[in-house]
């Protein structure tokens, strides 16, 4: 049997006001694929960074290699072999992926200048002894997110990790470029003996690559187990505490039959923040009643589509027409006042105020409606305390209260609010992008429960995921988008995710005919 | 702030002024001073008079009124640090206004110099807040350049063109109808009416900060201008006017200066009076509450450490070693509040968990 390299022993992590790991004690072994797997706010990012000692935990104990870690910091934890990826990428744009993978730890000519030379044999030499293939001279600001990634792993070996964490990685990969990490996991892990735990939402990816799985729910953990001796279904209620039957949506025939249009899109042009193009020529007609699904490789412009739709973004060329009004010279409060909500693709960015209040973030918006405020001008605090905590309760945000800042939540319950606030306007027209990125399996059952019923109440629903489940169980009708234009549009229930794949990365009819 | 928060808040000021005033107690001893002495007369000069107290009152209404300036601004997101060249233009146009309406009934007059006092530092906020919020033109560095062009421009025309003709006077405009000026409030102090419009402004700008939907929608603008603009707000707008308010403000300050005390404009109107609101406001975290009260403690301390230094012989320059070290330690409050409560729930915690293990 391979000895445990990884111990946690009674650990716990208070943070204020919230207890964000209980008295967790389990055993990684030498050699082996773990998952850890929970919901948001389960815990599990808190205790990988216990592990990276970026965490001090309150109580307990962590053992790495037979050794109790003394100090909890970084630094120390890689020279005890611990490497982390996180979700967000640490890597210098402008620099080339050589620098990136030896930066602070440069091999240096004459004492004190960095010699690139050595630098890039360096790492040739770890992308050749890991089979990690990335050509080590070019930018990291020129190469996808997929080779990034590589990049921050290849970070973590030069240091000589052989305990590899990695923070949700494929929650920004396609699923070819997932498959692709998966046999490197897979190689380093037979020829080079190294520990991989790899924290995830996904539980087919679980079922993939790991050897065995812990499942964390609120803090503590629910059980460990060998990854051959479960299946989804187990793993996902013992997620929630619950059975949890995914596929099974309330979906029915749209209250309003008149298919109307209800957004028009005429040829537009849109531009990127550095002006360049990222829309070159998109003309669609949004229906009452349906979700039209936009699928693509991140990048394509979709992000810059719902920018353009809700006036967060000038439209270069072309027009967009809601309810028959032209919304090109319109602010996005005027485009909202024709009566569209938008949940944008990144929360902290766009969707909230982090450090405002759960109760400021519920009503944003709304502050001047009569129910809210006295001549537009006094906040009712009272009548807005209540209803937000009327939201808190209707779309099961869980944290603190409504009084906590919102930035103190975890990413799935600031998704709610979102959502709530933006469902709760009653709008006939929705624009979602990314609605479930970095969401947990409940609460990712609760938005999408959320959106078909907007959907059967007749609203137009455009939607941006990522996740192709996603937009497959969702979608009435599909769109592929590649480099600022639509490359297919297709019935899901007629189509196999690998076609639509094709279509994503440039696959055109004719060139398949 | 909720409830809760402003009471630690409120003792975390009280620590770091008693903490700050040992050490200035350190300061004192180790220059041969009395400390005891001299922070009894700090405390005499600053309340023991009526005059004092009328001094300390008036001084702290400038503080608070230009401290409450910054934090309009700064709701919004906006850095003004010009608000002493609004301060100058607002004193030279309602001081010119002043020359100018004299014989009419001051009942019309003086509002009138309000308004021009107000459209004059407004206006000039205004043309930082637009380069900012049209061209992304960094305010800090408009309004500071911004200050150096009023304050040198209102000092030519008080030295030249708008020069006044009356005897004795070798710098100034000519003075305003004695029928506008404020009267004074307490014999020989600097306190006068102005006071009463200092409360109503005071309350005017809580309630915006801290009551209003504007407020409300300043500050989602301040925090995330990106999130205020897609939750429909006008933020451009929104930065524009709190800037247009915080220049109003300043505008008045000048104009108080003039109408209470100086009968004229004069190039020494104000001795950095925006800087000194500054920092009270940034102290107080920009909290209209905080700012209150911190400025009554400043201009305590402005009044009393200058009485100090007459009475005890402790030089000007320790009042303000000391004076520095107090903002100092009040600065650092907030850093300092997070430590302490860090370690506290940090001991809670091995505390609860250690009688967890036992149990």
């Amino acid at each position: 049997m391979s000895e445990n390299i990884v111990s946690f022993r009674h650990v716990s992590m208070q943070f204020p006001g919230v207890l964000a790991n209980d008295d967790v004690s389990f055993d990684i072994r030498k050699g082996e694929v773990f998952a850890l797997v929970g919901e948001n706010g389960a815990g599990k990012s808190t205790l990988m960074n216990i592990l990276y000692g970026m965490n001090t935990p309150t109580g307990g104990q962590v053992i790495i290699k037979g050794k109790t870690v003394e100090r909890f910091d970084p630094s120390q934890a890689i020279a005890m072999g611990v490497g982390m990826v996180h979700q967000h990428f640490m890597l210098v744009p402008s620099f080339t992926v050589a620098q990136n993978v030896t930066l602070g730890r440069e091999p240096r000519k004459w004492g004190f200048v960095s010699d690139l030379k050595k630098a890039n044999a360096i790492v040739d030499g770890l992308v050749e002894e890991y089979g990690l293939t990335v050509n080590t001279r070019d930018r990291v600001q020129d190469i996808s997110v997929g080779l990034q990634q590589r990049v921050e792993i290849l970070k973590t070996l030069h240091r000589g990790a052989d305990i590899l964490i990695l923070d949700e990685p494929t929650a920004v990969l396609t699923p070819q470029e997932t498959e692709e990490l998966f046999s490197v996991i897979r190689r380093i892990v037979r020829e080079k003996h190294m520990t991989i735990i790899i924290i995830t939402h996904k539980l087919y990816e679980v079922m993939a690559i790991s050897d065995r799985v812990g499942v964390m729910r609120s803090g503590k953990l629910v059980g460990v187990e060998n990854t051959c001796d479960v299946n989804e279904r187990i793993l996902a209620s013992m997620m929630v505490g619950r059975d949890v039957l995914l596929g099974e949506l309330d979906r029915h025939d749209p209250e309003v039959m008149d298919n109307d249009v209800a957004v028009t899109l005429d040829h537009i042009q849109v531009t990127d923040d550095r002006g360049l193009p990222a829309i070159r020529d998109i003309s669609l007609e949004l229906h009452r009643g349906e979700i039209l699904g936009i699928a693509g490789i991140e990048g394509n412009g979709q992000s810059q589509l719902i920018e353009a739709i809700t006036a967060m973004r000038p439209l270069r060329g072309g027009d967009i027409r809601i309810g028959g009004v032209s919304i090109r010279k319109m602010t996005p409060g005027q485009v909202r006042a024709l009566g569209v909500a938008h949940v944008p693709e990144e929360r902290l960015k766009t969707g909230v105020s982090a450090p405002a209040d759960v109760t400021d973030n519920l009503i944003a918006g709304r502050e001047k409606e009569k129910r809210f405020s006295l001549f537009r001008t006094h906040m009712k605090r009272k009548a807005v305390r209540q209803y937000a905590e009327e939201l808190f309760e209707q779309y099961d945000i869980r944290g603190a209260g409504v009084d906590v800042p919102v930035g103190s939540l975890s990413g799935g319950n600031m998704q709610k609010v979102v959502v709530a606030r933006e469902f709760s306007f009653n709008t006939p027209v929705l624009m979602i992008s990314q609605p479930t990125r970095g969401v947990d399996i409940g609460a990712m059952e609760a938005i999408h429960q959320f959106i078909i019923d907007k959907r059967n109440a007749g609203c137009a629903i455009l939607l941006i995921s990522a996740d192709l489940d996603e937009l497959f169980r969702l979608s009435d009708r599909l769109m592929t988008i590649y480099e600022g234009r639509i490359t297919g549009e297709f019935t899901p229930s007629t189509i196999e995710k690998t076609e639509i794949s094709y279509y994503m990365t440039g696959g055109s009819k004719e060139a398949q005919a | 702030m909720k409830k809760k928060n402003m009471l630690e808040y409120l003792l975390a000021l009280l620590i770091s002024v008693v903490l700050a005033m040992a050490v200035g107690a350190l300061i004192m001893l180790a220059t041969g001073h009395d400390p005891l002495e001299g922070y009894v007369l700090m405390f005499q000069g600053a309340f023991a008079t009526q005059r004092a107290l009328g001094n300390t009152l008036a001084k702290a209404a400038t503080l608070c009124l230009t401290g409450l300036a910054t934090a309009v601004a700064a709701q919004a997101g906006i850095f003004n640090v010009g608000g002493e060249g609004q301060l100058y233009l607002g004193a030279m146009a309602s001081a010119v206004l002043g020359a100018k309406l004299a014989g009419m009934s001051p009942w019309i007059a003086v509002p009138l110099c309000l308004l021009a006092a107000m459209a004059a530092g407004g206006l000039y906020a205004w043309i930082p807040g637009v380069l900012k919020v049209k061209m992304k033109v960094d305010e800090v560095i408009t309004t500071i350049l911004l200050n150096t062009a009023a304050i040198y421009f209102c000092s030519y025309l008080a030295n030249g063109p708008l020069k006044t003709m009356e005897r004795g006077i070798s710098s100034g405009t000519d003075s305003v109808d004695p029928a506008f000026m404020f009267d004074k409030l307490i014999r020989r102090s600097n306190l006068t009416e102005s006071l009463f419009l200092t409360i109503i402004i005071t309350v005017f700008i809580w309630y915006l900060m801290k009551k209003s939907t504007t407020g409300f929608q300043m500050k989602l603008t301040g925090q995330n201008g990106r999130f205020a603009r897609y939750s429909g707000i006008k933020s451009d707008r929104l930065a524009l006017l709190s800037m247009v308010i915080s220049g109003a403000i300043c505008g008045l300050v000048g104009m108080f200066e003039v109408f209470g005390l100086h009968k004229r404009f004069i190039v020494t109107v104000s001795n950095e009076f925006y800087f000194d609101g500054m920092l009270v406001a940034m102290i107080a975290r920009y909290n209209p509450v905080g700012i209150i009260l911190m400025s009554l403690f400043f201009g305590a301390m402005k009044i009393g450490g200058a009485a100090m230094e007459l009475n005890a012989e402790i030089p000007s320059t320790l009042v303000v070693i000391i004076q520095s070290i107090i903002i100092f330690f009040m600065a650092a409050e907030g850093g300092v509040t997070t430590l302490l409560k860090e370690r506290i729930s940090r001991r809670r915690t091995a505390a609860t968990l250690q009688k967890g293990d036992q149990a």
